[in-house]
């Protein structure tokens, strides 16, 4: 799952480490989810958008496929 | 007056895993006491009052160390290490029982005298305790294949 949280970041001028402070998690995990390499769960998925006011689908992008198309 | 001694147990990581490691050299220590006075109730209860106190130290640490992420990563570890461990164990335990069985004791008609051959019990304990100490290793092995599946030690341009 591809995420823009390092775009939404540059926009609100925070640090891995503000926004991980700000979520309640470590700042690897922050790194983590930006390099793909953990995609978090959808209460911290919400969180994220939440804290940027943007729509969930916005900050993460879905490119798995679709079942039953 | 209690706001302020609870403020001042706090500790950071590093003097957490410092005071484990202290934990830890004394309960060597004891361990070797333990063996020297044959006193094998000293070192249970000293590993058990160890092993609470590191776990109540563990909570005033004052660095964020665990998340979602770090939670998934001990899981997945503790997961796969029993998946491994239990086999390993469980057939060491089944050579066990099979040696408690045949002792004077679980005497089954017509009785048989122990085998020369046959490990004594006491050394099953060692070997438990050797598989024991195996399943740190298999944990530790899991947590750091884990723990780089899932970017811990990943960097980038705001590392420090």
């Amino acid at each position: 799952m591809k995420n823009r949280i390092k775009v939404f970041r540059a926009m609100h001028d925070l640090t891995q480490e503000n926004l991980a402070n700000a979520l309640g998690v470590t700042r690897q995990t922050i790194l983590a989810i930006e390099k793909g390499k953990y995609d978090p769960s959808l209460e911290l998925a919400f969180k994220i958008a939440w804290y940027f006011k943007v729509p969930l689908e916005e900050v993460f992008l879905y490119e798995g496929e679709v079942p039953g198309s | 007056m209690s706001h302020r001694l609870y403020n001042e147990a706090h500790m950071k990581r590093n003097t957490f895993y410092l005071l484990a490691g202290i934990v830890g050299l004394a309960l060597v220590g004891i361990f070797w006491l333990s063996v020297e006075i044959r006193d094998p109730l000293l070192i249970t209860v000293a590993f058990i009052a160890g092993v609470i106190l590191l776990y109540g130290l563990r909570y005033r640490i004052t660095d964020r160390i665990e998340d979602e992420r770090t939670i998934l990563i001990s899981q997945k570890s503790a997961m796969r290490t029993i998946e491994v461990f239990w086999v390993l164990f469980f057939a060491i335990s089944l050579g066990g029982a099979v040696i408690g069985l045949g002792a004077p004791g679980f005497s089954r008609p017509p009785h048989r005298p122990p085998d020369e051959g046959l490990i004594p019990l006491g050394h099953l304990g060692i070997t438990q305790m050797a598989l024991l100490c195996l399943m740190i290793f298999l944990y530790v092995g899991f947590k750091m294949y884990y723990a780089r599946q899932y970017g811990e030690w990943d960097t980038d341009e705001e590392q420090d």
